[in-house]
């Protein structure tokens, strides 16, 4: 069982989160080709090594986050503090110091809390 | 099909003759007995080569997929000048990891013809390779807890029954009557509400098997190369970056004993399959999970069948030496790590308490792991590629084993004929794309 480093909750039991899978991004399903789509769907890295993923903290803060995870070793480097640029994909980030709507701002466009894109929280 | 059966009757006329040319001196009680009055040793059961410079196929991966399918080549297709290279030794991964339950109950049709197959090979297969592989075709049976666990036993046994597979479903008081320690009683968390039962099923000896192929294969010319790591697939001609990926062309593989040349290069690892495919450009929807298995101390035989349990996510047999032998589902986090974990062996000895509370004071001797290529629909990727000569066999899951002999044989006239049997027609990469998936999960996910 692995701990895992919630950046909000601290360090939490493997069993408290669970493992999106590897992160990448959508391709936009209207103009995404068959391949790309397949791709997007099924194809994975899997290396053996360094690997960024998101995870899903279910039962601490609910939040969607990236963490670095070597899969050969089960280290975590660089783990996110709180106040660091966490958004991910589809969830939009959310510039809490700023005015303004960001929604459809790019995962790394200066944030510290993340939301649902189509959340009314802004 | 035809042409392996006429090897299986050559095989068994060889022994009844007490001769065979084309294979190794055989096994035999009048060998054992000879070499035992005399003490001559017996000869090596595969050699070392010197690795040449050029070969017709490469096969990655000397587990019971790269040794069959090298065998097969040789046997069916007279094809001999095989290299079959492994970064460890012969059986050390998958092929020696499994729990060693084969059957053929599968849920989709392409999955029950399939191992229905292999298992006809495992069969034969002592007669075939003269090696004894102690298969004890002892039942299996996969138990429901809940009423859709029973419906889709009802199900599976009747898409079973269609392909002609002996499959059934049993109530409660058959289940007692086959394997008395299971508490069949209402009191458990999740009670037995009956069973899928599958008379053909049983356990076999998995390192006789990699050893019958090695020998066999080995005899008829191939090379098996162990410590033999590939570090590279050299591939010309394709689209990526030093001309790898789609429409390159496989020229030969890099590894740590020199550069080798050969048109055909098959990936048949498990684990580190999709690492192995993407040296050639090839990117795969697989990604690696770990998963564990246990075994106790030996007890006097008292479980005569194979027990699975879906919902519990365990099963456990009995070996002919007493040890019962537990695995379970893979992890749920993907890891090339190999290490043991205490939640695993919690969570098994919890699950198998509730299944025969009567083993409680049975201890364990040890656990392990290995690594299972997990696949989104939980069915194997074999066939070609967009590279031209490379082929997988890859995308085993958890139940690559069982499906070893039938993989080699149809991977081989798939290598062989340069098209692709209708057997592992359902298996190609392109379904991905094509969203053609194969529906195992219901069969695949935990039923051993």
């Amino acid at each position: 069982m692995l701990l895992v480093p919630c950046p909000h909750c601290g360090p939490r039991n493997q069993s408290d989160l669970r493992l999106v899978g590897e992160s990448h991004s959508r391709p936009d399903p209207n103009t995404a080709t068959r391949e790309e789509w397949g791709s997007y769907l099924y194809l994975r890295d899997n290396p053996a090594d360094w690997l960024t993923e998101t995870w899903y903290c279910r039962a601490g803060c609910r939040q969607f986050f990236k963490l670095e995870r070597n899969t050969a070793t089960n280290e975590f480097r660089n783990p996110p503090m709180p106040g660091d640029k966490i958004g991910i994909a589809p969830y939009t980030t959310i510039d809490v110091g700023s005015s303004g709507n960001q929604a459809g701002a790019n995962v790394d466009g200066g944030a510290t809390f993340t939301r649902r894109m189509d959340g009314g929280e802004k | 099909m035809t042409a392996s059966n006429a090897n299986g009757a050559r095989a068994r006329l060889g022994g009844l003759l007490g001769r065979g040319s084309d294979r190794p001196p055989r096994y035999s009680a009048g060998a054992l007995a000879r070499k035992g009055l005399t003490g001559e040793a017996w000869p090596r059961v595969w050699q070392d080569h010197d690795l040449k410079k050029t070969y017709d196929v490469i096969i990655i991966g000397a587990g019971v997929h790269g040794l069959a399918t090298a065998y097969y080549l040789a046997t069916n297709h007279g094809i001999t000048n095989v290299a079959v290279l492994d970064k460890g030794y012969v059986g050390g991964g998958g092929s020696g990891r499994n729990t060693a339950i084969v059957r053929s109950n599968y849920l989709t049709p392409e999955g029950v013809a399939f191992y229905d197959r292999s298992l006809d090979l495992y069969n034969s297969m002592a007669a075939d390779l003269n090696i004894n592989v102690m298969f004890s075709e002892r039942g299996h049976m996969t138990l429901a807890h809940t009423d859709s666990a029973l419906r889709t036993m009802h199900w599976r046994a009747e898409v079973n029954k269609l392909q002609g597979i002996n499959s059934s479903v049993i109530d409660p008081d058959e289940v007692k009557g086959l394997a008395p320690s299971l508490d069949t009683t209402s009191h458990p968390r999740y009670p037995i509400l009956g069973a899928l039962y599958h008379p053909p099923g049983g356990i076999i000896r998995h390192d006789a098997v990699n050893w019958g192929y090695a020998r066999g294969a080995d005899h008829l010319g191939v090379e098996i190369h162990q410590k033999t790591e590939v570090y590279d697939i050299l591939v010309r001609g394709g689209e990526l970056a030093e001309g790898k990926g789609a429409g390159g062309k496989v020229t030969g593989v890099r590894t740590n004993r020199g550069d080798i040349s050969a048109p055909i290069v098959v990936n048949c690892t498990a684990g580190w399959g999709s690492l192995i495919s993407a040296m050639a450009g090839v990117r795969l929807p697989i990604t690696t999970h770990p998963l564990e298995a246990a075994v106790t101390e030996p007890v006097k035989v008292f479980l005569p069948t194979v027990v699975v349990s879906g919902s519990l996510h365990v099963y456990v047999s009995q070996t002919d030496r007493g040890e019962l032998v537990f695995g379970a589902s893979v992890d749920p986090l993907n890891t090339y790590s190999m290490r043991g974990s205490l939640s695993f062996t919690e969570e098994l000895a919890g699950h198998i308490l509730e299944l025969m509370p009567s083993v409680s004071k049975m201890r364990l001797l040890r656990q392990w792991a290995g690594l299972c290529d997990m696949t989104p629909d939980y069915s194997p990727i074999m066939g070609f590629t967009p590279v031209e000569g490379h082929l997988t066999d890859v995308g085993w899951g958890t139940y690559g084993f069982k499906a070893g002999p039938v993989s080699g044989e149809t991977m081989a006239e798939c290598i062989a004929t340069n098209t692709t049997p209708k057997l592992i027609e359902p298996f190609k990469l392109e379904r991905f794309n094509d969203g053609t998936l194969v529906g195992e999960k219901g069969a695949a996910a935990v039923g051993h």
